[in-house]
């Protein structure tokens, strides 16, 4: 039996061993009230927006309509008055459907909310007369149209022939349809020319398209009900497949931690396994929970497979969710080795989970909106679930980083999960270094492959940044993305030569720093351009993603990364390593005057 | 008397060797970190998500670049309306012509009138291309939709005297003002300032859990109780200190909102609900860790009390999440304010001393 397997069966069994009879009832008690209260929540309006309006009306007639909004509180007075009186003042008083609004802010929006509550209440007079023709005769359809854009969706090019193409078949097909159509009217007068649906010709079809639209995208409305393509049902998908895998790193981290804090891992550690052996064991059997669990969440929502495309469906899903998963592992394994308590877990593995669900959840929000919310696998799975194909390309563009990044800390990790760095007080700082020392100090190990594999890192660091940056006027946004993208590149690049240095592996002298700064600058060079090549053709077009590849030159961009280096490099040589930071300040400098000024076209 | 004062003096000994903990491993400050960060999401959903809802939000930021294709004729009521509207409409015979202009970026999208009048009996279906995958599509929509009511309440104004009986009410606003849009208002101050007051409060539940069972698990809490301190002014001490840190954290959130001009009204009366909650929150945490002791399930069972609170404040009026936002926009008076207040006061009195006992019975007492 591998060794791995029995670390595996030993978690399973400890794990069980952890959850007594009464924690167990507990558990299954909390999780039937929360589900209690969801449901009972879920039939409210899921706003916690009670009576935050005041209504003072001498019309006792509108009390039904305003009580119908749990946003107002209503009062009846017969003089305007009198309604100052109140305990605190009205924010409107309604006299003979004249609506008078207090000076305020609040009050603004109280009338803006009364509108629309108006609206509303009408809405359910007309439908309750079931004559769509007359208290619903305006219907729009949306259709969404493909043309070339900035942002260019990997694998979907169309050529300039295609598209004429398909225009000309358009418009010949439009022009048949108004022939038609001329020759229809009057008789019953349902279709439209160029409509390609069927409007619904009574109240039970309007409410059942009233349904499908939590779940689908809207397609046909009457303008009341008319809405953007804000697809707030992403989010519900993002938590529903988030929540186990944040509860269950919460089980994985804690164990590890157990590990430590009681030094019961000393065992483990003095058995003759690999450590690698006991990480995999370890990690195994929470990542097969998580999967069952997910596996159950994506049949709950897709239902049953019948078909193969059906199951394809569910396979492609649950393939875009795992590497989430692996590098949510990844980051709370990584944590749990670092943190020196409970509380710094604690800490670290929200501040880490935060981070990475904004990176999950806010390009999500945008599924249907922007090209570039593909770098969220939530916004694949929101795409799968809508059934949309998913392409190969679109897959890696958002998969292939999560997957390097979380190899990779699972790598570094495993480096340091021995004595001296998991029972010792060692500071953060000082672990991570050594995480860079052991891979430094092995056969294969140089600078030149670290800066290769630090380039998902700076990827997706950069990838975030877009996201963090996206809200802000493009002016300052593109020069806080060139200093910010500038400083991460410089600061994985030197890391390497960093820790080389800091811990003795080579000496502080000239011709070294040269050679490793070569080293090092080429590595991230090579590694650049191959994720580029790899993953980065859905963005390239974009101006956020020429700041990131800086177009086709090719021996410039070789220099920079050599040059800047190589400064830092040189601030180390000259006053020692404790001026890291500033070393990387400068060279960070260095770097962005460089891209500002092959950028100046985008910038002024 | 004697007595009662040197156990204050324990307590604030404990809270003072774990605020001393804290403050040297700089969790608290990243603590700190995690609400700023969450804050410039929120801000992100601030500026992008309420101009979203709203376009007018979006002001002087260029929008005046999207224009649209009409496929009508010049007397449509709908051309009509949409010249009378702010979007930039052209007018267009076929739509050949119309695709062809939408296709080189001269218009960004395709609307087709109806054929039929509003005088008529069929449906009036209005077609609408958007181009897939554009932001521009988002603005469009939102731009098209006050229009295209206006048209439907035409159409209706002409049909709906066809109905039996039915009368529209009509309100008219007589000083309304342009540009207050109740989403915005709501996002702020029904969803952004209660989680932002709150989410301290959540955040200290869970750290009372790892200060109480860390000293189970590394076998301090021994130590602890060899020094003269007794189990129940050593939670005390715990419970005091991850309580106190709210109200501060949640006084610089409001010094943050003030500066961008967001008033808060009440904000005394708002810090001490926050305060109460978080100590309602903190004794639930203390209760289900001196009982469990096992910082998984402690946390977890933690969340699942969380979310299931968080669920039922929906059902009622008052909870403490509306309960602040009826008061940072004074929408409630002092003697419902007062009243509702007590009753927290009340919840967490009863919790206070069940955990006191508790802890006194403590069954697997060391």
């Amino acid at each position: 039996m591998p060794g791995w397997l029995t670390i595996a069966k030993w978690e399973l069994l400890r794990s069980r061993l952890k959850f007594n009879i009464l924690s167990v009832i507990m558990i299954t008690l909390a999780l039937m009230l929360v589900i209690m209260a969801t449901y009972m929540a879920a039939q409210t309006g899921m706003s916690m927006n009670q009576k935050i309006y005041f209504v003072a009306s001498s019309d006792p007639g509108l009390q039904p309509i305003v009580k119908f909004d749990q946003r107002f509180d209503y009062i009846l007075i017969d003089n305007p008055t009198r309604g100052h009186n109140h305990e605190y003042p009205a924010d409107m008083f309604i006299e003979d459907n004249n609506v008078y609004l207090r000076d305020t802010g609040k009050a603004g929006a109280a009338g803006d909310a009364l509108e629309s509550t108006f609206n509303t209440y009408r809405e359910m007079v007309l439908t309750s007369y079931n004559d769509v023709n007359n208290t619903h005769p305006v219907w729009i359809t949306v259709h969404n149209l493909q043309r070339p854009q900035n942002f260019q969706l990997a694998g979907s090019e169309q050529t300039v022939e295609n598209l004429i193409r398909e225009m000309d078949d358009r418009s010949s097909e439009e022009h048949n349809a108004r022939e038609r159509t001329g020759a229809e009217t009057g008789a019953e007068g349902f279709v439209r020319p160029g409509s390609t649906s069927v409007s619904p010709e009574d109240i039970s079809a309007m409410d059942s398209i009233g349904g499908k639209t939590f779940f689908e995208r809207q397609r046909i409305s009457t303008p009341s009900h008319f809405s953007a393509p804000l697809p707030f049902t992403a989010i519900l998908y993002a938590f529903l497949f988030i929540f186990p895998i944040y509860f269950i790193s919460q089980f994985y981290s804690t164990s590890l931690m157990d590990e430590r804090s009681n030094r019961k891992g000393e065992l483990v550690l003095a058995a003759p396994l690999r450590g690698i052996d006991i990480v995999v064991g370890k990690t195994v059997p929470y990542i097969l929970i998580t999967m069952i669990i997910l596996i159950a969440i994506t049949l709950y929502i897709v239902g049953i497979p019948s078909t193969y495309p059906d199951l394809t469906r569910i396979f492609l899903i649950l393939a875009s969710i795992f590497p989430v998963v692996l590098l949510f592992f990844a980051l709370s394994f990584y944590s749990a080795i670092m943190s020196r308590s409970f509380k710094e877990l604690t800490f670290a593995s929200v501040f880490l989970s935060v981070l990475l669900s904004g990176y999950l959840f806010l390009p999500a929000m945008f599924a249907n909106i922007h090209a570039i919310s593909s770098i969220s696998p939530i916004t694949l799975i929101v795409r799968l679930i809508e059934g949309e194909t998913v392409l190969t390309g679109t897959y890696l563009f958002s998969a292939l980083p999560f997957y390097l990044v979380a190899i990779s800390v699972y790598a570094f990790g495993t480096f340091i999960f021995r004595e001296e760095d998991l029972f010792t007080q060692k500071n953060i700082s000082e672990k991570i270094t050594d995480s860079f020392e052991l891979f430094l100090s092995k056969p294969y190990g140089s600078v030149f492959i670290l800066s290769i594999i630090f380039i998902p890192f700076v990827y997706m660091a950069q990838l975030m940044l877009i996201v963090m940056l996206f809200n802000l006027p493009l002016e300052y946004s593109i020069i806080l993305m060139i200093l910010l993208s500038a400083m991460v590149e410089e600061l994985v690049k030197s890391v390497g030569i960093y820790t080389l240095f800091k811990r003795k592996l080579a000496e502080l002298r000239l011709k070294n720093v040269f050679k490793y700064s070569v080293l090092s600058g080429t590595g991230f060079f090579v590694g650049e351009k191959a994720i580029t090549l790899l993953t980065l053709a859905p963005i390239a077009g974009s101006a956020f993603g020429s700041v990131m590849t800086m177009g086709s030159l090719l021996l410039l961009p070789l220099l920079l990364h050599i040059v800047s280096v190589l400064i830092c490099s040189l601030v180390m040589y000259k006053k020692g390593t404790s001026y890291y930071l500033v070393a990387v300040v400068l060279a960070t400098l260095v770097h962005s005057s460089y891209n500002i000024v092959i950028l100046r076209g985008l910038v002024f | 008397m004697n007595i009662s004062r040197d156990s204050f003096r324990m307590i604030r000994a404990v809270a003072r060797k774990d605020i001393k903990e804290l403050t040297k491993e700089k969790s608290f400050i990243l603590a700190v970190i995690i609400q700023l960060f969450i804050a410039s999401f929120s801000a992100f959903l601030i500026i992008g998500l309420a101009s979203f809802y709203d376009p007018s939000m979006l002001g002087d930021v260029k929008i005046e670049g999207t224009s649209i294709a009409l496929i009508a004729t010049e007397e449509d009521e709908l051309y009509m309306i949409l010249q009378d509207s702010n979007i930039h409409t052209h007018l267009y015979m076929d739509y050949a012509s119309a695709y062809t202009d939408f296709y080189d970026h001269k218009v960004d999208a395709i609307v087709v009138a109806p054929a039929g009048k509003a005088e008529g009996i069929e449906l009036l279906n209005v077609d609408i291309y958007l181009p897939a995958s554009e932001i521009k599509a988002t603005i469009i929509s939102l731009q098209l939709k006050e229009p295209l009511e206006r048209y439907e309440q035409s159409v209706r104004d002409i049909r709906t005297q066809r109905l039996d009986g039915y009368s529209p009410v009509e309100l008219n606003i007589v000083n309304s003002k342009s540009g207050t849009s109740s989403t915005y208002f709501e996002f702020i101050y029904v969803a952004l300032i209660p989680l932002l007051m709150f989410t301290p409060a959540f955040i200290s539940g869970g750290l009372i859990i790892d200060l109480i069972t860390e000293e189970y698990e590394s076998k301090t809490m021994d130590l602890l109780l060899a020094s003269p301190a007794s189990m129940m002014e050593i939670i005390s001490g715990k419970i005091l200190l991850a309580t106190l840190i709210v109200p501060l954290q949640s006084f610089a959130w409001m010094l943050l909102l003030s500066m961008n001009r967001i008033h808060i009204h009440n904000t005394l009366h708002i810090l001490f609900i926050v305060t109460l909650i978080a100590l309602i929150l903190v004794l639930i945490s203390t209760l289900i860790a001196t009982l469990f002791r096992e910082r998984g399930v402690a946390q977890l069972l933690y969340s699942l009390i969380l979310i299931f609170l968080f669920m039922l404040s929906y059902l009622f009026t008052n909870s403490p999440m509306n309960l602040v936002t009826r008061l940072s926009i004074e929408s409630i008076g002092v003697l419902e304010s007062a009243l509702w207040t007590g009753t927290y006061m009340l919840f967490a009195l009863l919790l206070y001393m069940l955990m006191t006992i508790t802890v006194k019975n403590d069954p697997n007492k060391l």
